[in-house]
């Protein structure tokens, strides 16, 4: 968890995690209604 | 000892009834759903009968015809719809279009209805709340506050009543062959409805009157449970009411004469029926929280002493906070809505958001606006009752940035009205600028920004005089900050997705942009709550030391939703343009022209004036009980002056 609190890698495991999350979230909701969200 | 047995078994008998009042109308209607979905109380027709009984037994001929709706084959028994004409005898009237009285009386009855059902709840809850809370001192106030709550909805309860009555008088006066029809369509669950209206009442009084005797162990249980039952009660009238207007809406178990066949589920579950109930409960719980948060803005302007503004700055704060975390929601499920209206009928969905109707909506997404940006600056004013929230201020002005901008593509007009020469000389409805603007993709951008902004606001004021001291809060700070830029740069992104890919595709966007700002709520007010676990506290939260202008908000607050409820009554009741049962019963009386925006929003105004006037009154009774009753106890009643909180 120290390592964690080093700011670098804070932001850098924290941006992974949300870009990741909503990039999933897209994908699958669109996903879920027959849609394609990588259509463009 | 013998005493407090006897109480237990009188509240133990008294819960019983209130059950068996709750049940009685599903017994009652056992027979008629065992012989086979219920066929109207009074049988068939009498002109049906008679075709029977003249035709003999060996070949009774019924007639079927097919439901509207779900296409399914039913035995017809019902008469059709009324034919009306612009008569005395279907219209009779005063001289004053009748429409605008049962628009009135409606509105009034709806106003009051919703908050009495609203009330309820948050007592409920906050009860629930008292009972829970290991701390005596808070128990004490909260138990307080909920009695307080159910003591304005009382007096409420008797003038939503005397509405209804007026507007069944209406009703029967001035429209006396649609009120038929419609009764004789809905006869088989109406007495159930009458039923319910009568547990209701019985529920409530024993409710109120038996708080005092029934406060402590076991009998507390057994009053709590009461407001369960009670609540339950006032969720099964409003859904019933509901089905009127969704069958109003998106009429089925009717064929297309509009006669009944036979199935009462199918007439009170339309296509539009789940979505009008969710979207109303959620609506009812935001309009009971602005109320009585006015309320208590109202006691606490008229307050004469730090200990009376202590307890009304803080029950201010309560009612707000049940009021916007039924607010948040309510957007999505109007949106539901809505989808639902578009599946029912492509035609009726473009009436609403893109033709006759549009810039009503536009009147909305200003007030949600207003709504939103009036949560925001309370809960800016209310980081002034706590020491150490001085060093959230300064982000204030880019927090007010955000609003703007999600404000402002928000209210953008998609088309303008306009004349008939302004639209030959621009070749079309499409302007040629404008029309770039105000499409869903981007309105749905702006108020989802709007919405993560307030969580964002109640993720600092949660903040305000604490700091984390986990060992992780660093860790736990930048995560939050990314996770909420992020949420930002996706919503803002799909927004302007949108206008690259076609139509079909886009109208799912919506979907990720909502799953985006709920994820901030839950996600990040969870985060927020275990972060804040045994936190340093900088100072405690000083009850009572906050603006004079933050109470200004709160009424704010609850005018804006009085008229925005108002406003989507009218739009929603509108829609049906001239027909009073969707595509089965025509209103031919003269006043089935669509009124203009203009001559819709001063009545709306109307309504929202006579509401507060007359609930202005309601408060001020409110007031007299509440300086009688130190008169007559002589002595201090536990929690009528409660000592500020620590916690909230």
């Amino acid at each position: 968890m120290s390592a964690l609190n080093n700011p670098v890698i804070a932001v850098i495991v924290s941006v992974i995690i949300a870009v990741s999350y909503f990039t999933l979230v897209d994908h699958f909701l669109m996903d879920m209604q027959g849609l394609d969200y990588w259509y463009l | 000892m013998g005493s407090l047995t006897r109480k237990k078994t009188l509240a133990v008998m008294a819960l019983s009834a209130m059950i068996g009042l709750l049940l009685l109308p599903i017994v009652v209607s056992v027979p008629a759903l065992a012989s086979g979905g219920g066929a109207p109380a009074g049988g068939p027709p009498p002109d049906v009968v008679k075709k029977e009984g003249g035709e003999g037994d060996k070949d009774k001929k019924v007639e079927k015809a097919r439901d509207v709706y779900y296409k399914t084959e039913g035995i017809v028994s019902g008469l059709p719809a009324p034919k009306t004409g612009d008569n005395a005898k279907d219209y009779p009237r005063y001289n004053f279009e009748s429409r605008v009285l049962l628009w009135f009386a409606n509105q009034q009855h709806l106003y009051y209805g919703s908050f009495v059902l609203a009330v309820p709840i948050f007592c409920m809850v906050i009860e629930f709340m008292g009972v829970m809370t290991k701390d005596k001192a808070m128990a004490k106030k909260y138990d307080q506050l909920a009695y307080d709550f159910i003591k304005i909805s009382l007096t409420a309860y008797s003038l939503t009543a005397i509405l209804g009555g007026i507007l069944i008088f209406t009703f029967l006066t001035l429209y006396p062959a649609f009120f038929g029809y419609l009764s004789s369509i809905f006869r088989p669950v109406m007495h159930i409805y009458a039923l319910m209206f009568v547990a209701e009442s019985g529920t409530l009084y024993i409710y109120y009157y038996g708080w005092d005797k029934m406060k402590e162990g076991f009998l507390k249980w057994i009053h709590l449970s009461m407001s369960v039952i009670l609540n339950v009660i006032g969720t099964v009238l409003m859904f019933l009411a509901n089905s009127w207007i969704g069958f109003m809406m998106s009429p089925a178990g009717v064929d297309e004469q509009g006669r009944f066949l036979g199935n009462i589920w199918h007439v009170i579950h339309t296509a539009l029926w789940n979505p009008l109930n969710v979207h109303r409960i959620l609506g009812n719980m935001a309009f009971g929280g602005g109320v009585v948060a006015a309320y208590a803005a109202y006691r606490f302007l008229s307050s004469k002493t730090d200990e009376e503004r202590a307890h009304y700055d803080w029950m201010g704060y309560i009612a707000m906070s049940l009021g916007v975390a039924f607010l948040i929601p309510l957007p999505f499920a109007g949106y539901w809505l809505m989808r639902e209206v578009y599946a029912y009928r492509q035609q009726m969905g473009i009436t609403l958001m893109g033709g006759l109707l549009a810039w009503l909506f536009i009147i909305q997404a200003t007030m949600i606006g207003i709504l939103f940006l009036s949560t925001n600056y309370y809960l800016w004013q209310a980081l002034g009752r706590m020491r150490g929230a001085e060093r959230f201020q300064r982000w204030i002005k880019y927090f007010v940035f955000l609003l703007v901008c999600g404000f402002l593509v928000f209210i953008t007009p998609h088309t303008m009205v306009m004349t008939p020469a302004e639209l030959k000389a621009m070749g079309g409805q499409q302007h040629p600028v404008l029309g770039n603007y105000g499409v869903m993709s981007a309105k749905n951008g702006g108020i989802n920004v709007i919405i993560t902004t307030t969580v964002l606001t109640f993720i600092w004021y949660q903040r305000g005089n604490r700091v984390p001291s986990v060992s992780w809060s660093k860790f736990g700070n930048i995560f939050m900050g990314v996770f909420f830029f992020f949420a930002y740069v996706n919503i803002i992104w799909l927004a302007i997705y949108g206008y690259f890919i076609p139509a079909n595709v886009r109208v799912g966007l919506s979907v990720p942009q909502v799953a985006t700002t709920l994820s901030c709520l839950f996600f990040m007010t969870a985060l927020n709550l275990s972060m804040l676990k045994g936190a340093k506290q900088i100072g405690p939260i000083e009850w009572g030391k906050i603006s004079v202008r933050s109470q200004y908000a709160l009424i704010m607050l609850a005018t804006a939703f009085t008229w925005m409820m108002g406003l989507m009554g009218y739009i929603r009741s509108s829609v049906r343009l001239f027909w009073h049962v969707n595509e089965i019963m025509r209103d031919n009386s003269p006043w089935a022209y669509t009124h203009t925006v203009g001559f819709a929003a001063n009545m709306i105004s109307f309504n929202v004036l006579f509401f507060w006037i007359s609930i202005m009154f309601v408060f001020w009774l409110g007031t007299l009980a509440a300086k009688k009753a130190p008169v007559e106890a002589k002595a201090p009643v536990p929690g009528q002056a409660p000592q500020p909180a620590v916690g909230h």
